[in-house]
């Protein structure tokens, strides 16, 4: 994973997606990478993973060489508006802006491509050895991951069209993006994972993803006995393994995460699954 | 006058099951009760007697008397909107237009408006003292109250007016001529997108009155109804739970109770076991008390920073797969407030 350029981290909402592009942006880091990670939702989630209160557009160092920003869609608009057509003055371009935003509701793959060209674009630029993505949950990642071909297909001309072609073209490159979808081994989940899964198969966008199973506990080493809370906790424990195993069934991770027991901070999850993670390599 | 109740939250927190749970209760205190589900899990739906054929139409229940249930139909979307409130020419132009699939996927609200209307509707009948609604769980949830208006606002237009250049147009008057910003929005876009665009905004701006009628009566529905917050002590559902909160009274709602599903008992919390107890159970109770703790904590600070009424379910090894074990589900709920199910109590 820490060979490639670009990490897009997805999953279903509530599997811990936000925790794993934390602890991915951690080991590269450790690793000698100089990293940007990116949140493309609008959920507190990597701020707080990150240890830090909030982020902005413009990246900032989090810690030494770990970057992070927010992608903020009106602020992609225009930077990509002053970068790709010169055009000056906030005044106008902040109304076309807002504007676009309005289209984007209407028009397809309008907002997903502001979202994940700035991805890209940051990408192509070179500043960094690995972008991460902290992507929106699996539910919208295809008509993100599809943006290029959806705007090639629906306009015919334009800027956004030429530039449509390199960005199908870098996701589609094994050797620079990895997909990697953060599961847990429920009904819910698993089931929608496996629907991405196949989703992705049929479109054939990006290389084969890598399936991140989140919060597995192991088998008790011994029976349940006594009784009270001893064996409720016991039965319990039990319980969540039987049904784990039955979903891990369904769906055969390529990373197994444990669960973490007890009252731990968003960033003291990031920095042990970072420890996790060291541990597969 | 029947009572709605709506029972919100994250996806997978056991909304649908807490749903049917309340649906059985009120049956079974004797009230007519029908429960509005979305895509419920196969062991759910024939628990409520809806087998297999999960119909939009209200079915009894065979051996529950007092008990309906019926399916929302999130994927009638924009399809119902546009044979409802537009020209059928109109309609037929809408329901074929790439714009219109795409903005159908595009604008969870959409769903959430199509499951409200139809829920409404129920509702408005008049022929059951208690509606218990499954909220769709698209964009957190909290679409489904917000929906009727963003529809309004999407099909009345701030986009339109912008593109057209104007207040509202006859047949067509999308204007590049003369508009610099849409002269740029064109050399990025492509010649034409906008055009389309416009057109079909065109088209759907006919329905505007009927929609936004509708999301009046659709809103004034929800301001009466009962509103119930489901979630886990996970991270994520607070997070969205807190969000109804905060959200819910600036258009005239007020959730009555978060219900914590899935709660670990507070006993664990602390236990002291035995002496003979092996090393391994004992570390297990230790990490599960952990737990216990701080879902205890989630829940206290819940209500502390939110203001809130929380209740609990207590966690069952296994999700309830019958009439009795729903039924048992809201009897074992710590401290949900006796009112939820009064339908004189609005």
């Amino acid at each position: 994973m820490l060979e490639k350029r670009l990490l897009v981290v997805s999953g279903k909402g509530g599997v811990g997606k936000s925790a794993v592009a934390a602890a991915l942006a951690q080991l590269a880091t450790r690793h000698g990478k100089r990293v940007l990670v990116i949140d493309m939702g609008e959920s507190a989630g990597l701020s707080a993973h990150l240890g830090v209160t909030d982020l902005e557009f413009t990246p900032r160092e989090v810690r030494p060489d770990l970057h992070a920003m927010r992608l903020v869609r009106s602020d992609s608009l225009i930077e990509y508006l002053t970068l790709q057509l010169s055009i000056r003055g906030l005044s106008r371009l902040g109304g076309l802006a807002r504007a676009f935003d309005a289209l984007a509701t209407a028009a397809p793959a309008v907002r997903e491509i502001i979202s994940i060209g700035k991805v890209l674009w940051e990408v192509r630029e070179q500043n960094w050895d690995l972008v991460i993505a902290d992507a929106p949950p699996t539910g919208q990642l295809g008509s993100y991951l599809r943006a290029p071909l959806s705007i090639a297909e629906l306009v015919p001309t334009g800027r956004i069209q030429r530039q449509a072609a390199w960005m199908g073209d870098t996701l589609a490159n094994p050797a620079v993006t990895n997909v990697i979808l953060v599961n847990l081994a429920e009904e819910l989940p698993t089931t929608e994972t496996n629907q991405t899964l196949e989703w992705l198969e049929r479109n054939d966008l990006v290389p084969e993803p890598t399936i991140v199973t989140n919060r597995l506990v192991s088998a008790l080493a011994v029976k349940a006995r006594g009784e009270g809370p001893v064996k409720e906790a016991a039965l319990h424990h039990q319980a969540v393994y039987a049904e784990q195993q039955h979903w891990l069934e369904r769906l055969t991770p390529d990373v197994s995460l444990p669960y973490l027991f007890g009252l731990l901070t968003p960033s003291e999850v990031a920095a042990r699954l970072s420890e996790e993670f060291e541990a597969h390599l | 006058m029947t009572k709605a109740i709506l029972v919100t939250g994250a996806g997978g927190v056991g909304k649908t099951t807490v749903s049917a749970a309340l649906g059985v209760k009120s049956a079974r205190l004797g009230q007519r009760t029908l429960v509005l589900t979305v895509d419920p899990a196969r062991r759910l739906a024939s628990a409520l007697g809806v087998g297999d054929e999960l119909g939009s139409e209200p079915e009894p229940h065979p051996d529950e008397p007092n008990l309906w249930a019926a399916m929302l139909d999130a994927s009638l979307s924009w399809r119902s909107v546009a044979t409802r409130h537009a020209d059928p020419d109109v309609a037929d132009r809408l329901v074929n237009n790439e714009f219109f699939l795409a903005a159908s996927q595009h604008f969870p609200a959409s769903q959430s408006y199509a499951a409200a209307d139809q829920a409404a509707t129920f509702v408005e009948a008049g022929a059951w003292d208690i509606v218990v609604v499954d909220t769709p769980p698209s964009a957190g949830g909290i679409d489904f109250f917000t929906a009727p208006a963003q529809m309004a606002d999407l099909v009345g237009g701030r986009l339109l007016r912008w593109l057209t250049g104007g207040p509202l147009p006859g047949r067509f008057l999308y204007r590049r001529a003369g508009r610099p910003v849409l002269r740029i929005a064109d050399s990025i876009l492509g010649s034409d997108l906008l055009e389309r665009v416009a057109e079909f905004l065109l088209d759907l701006r006919t329905t505007y009155d009927g929609v936004a009628d509708r999301g009046r009566q659709i809103e004034a529905l929800m301001g009466r109804a009962t509103i119930l917050v489901v979630t886990t002590a996970d991270p994520a559902p607070v997070t969205e739970a807190a969000r109804f909160y905060r959200e819910l009274p600036a258009i005239g709602g007020q959730p009555a109770a978060v219900i914590f599903n899935r709660s670990l008992p507070e006993e664990w919390i602390g236990f002291k076991p035995p002496e003979n107890v092996a090393r391994e159970l004992v570390e297990n109770l230790q990490r599960w008390g952990a737990e216990s703790l701080r879902q205890s904590d989630a829940r206290t600070e819940f209500a502390a920073v939110n203001h809130a009424h929380v209740s609990s379910i207590p966690w069952q090894p296994e999700p309830p797969n019958d009439l009795d074990g729903l039924a048992g589900l809201i009897s074992s709920a710590a401290s949900m407030p006796a009112s939820v199910l009064d339908p004189g109590e609005i």
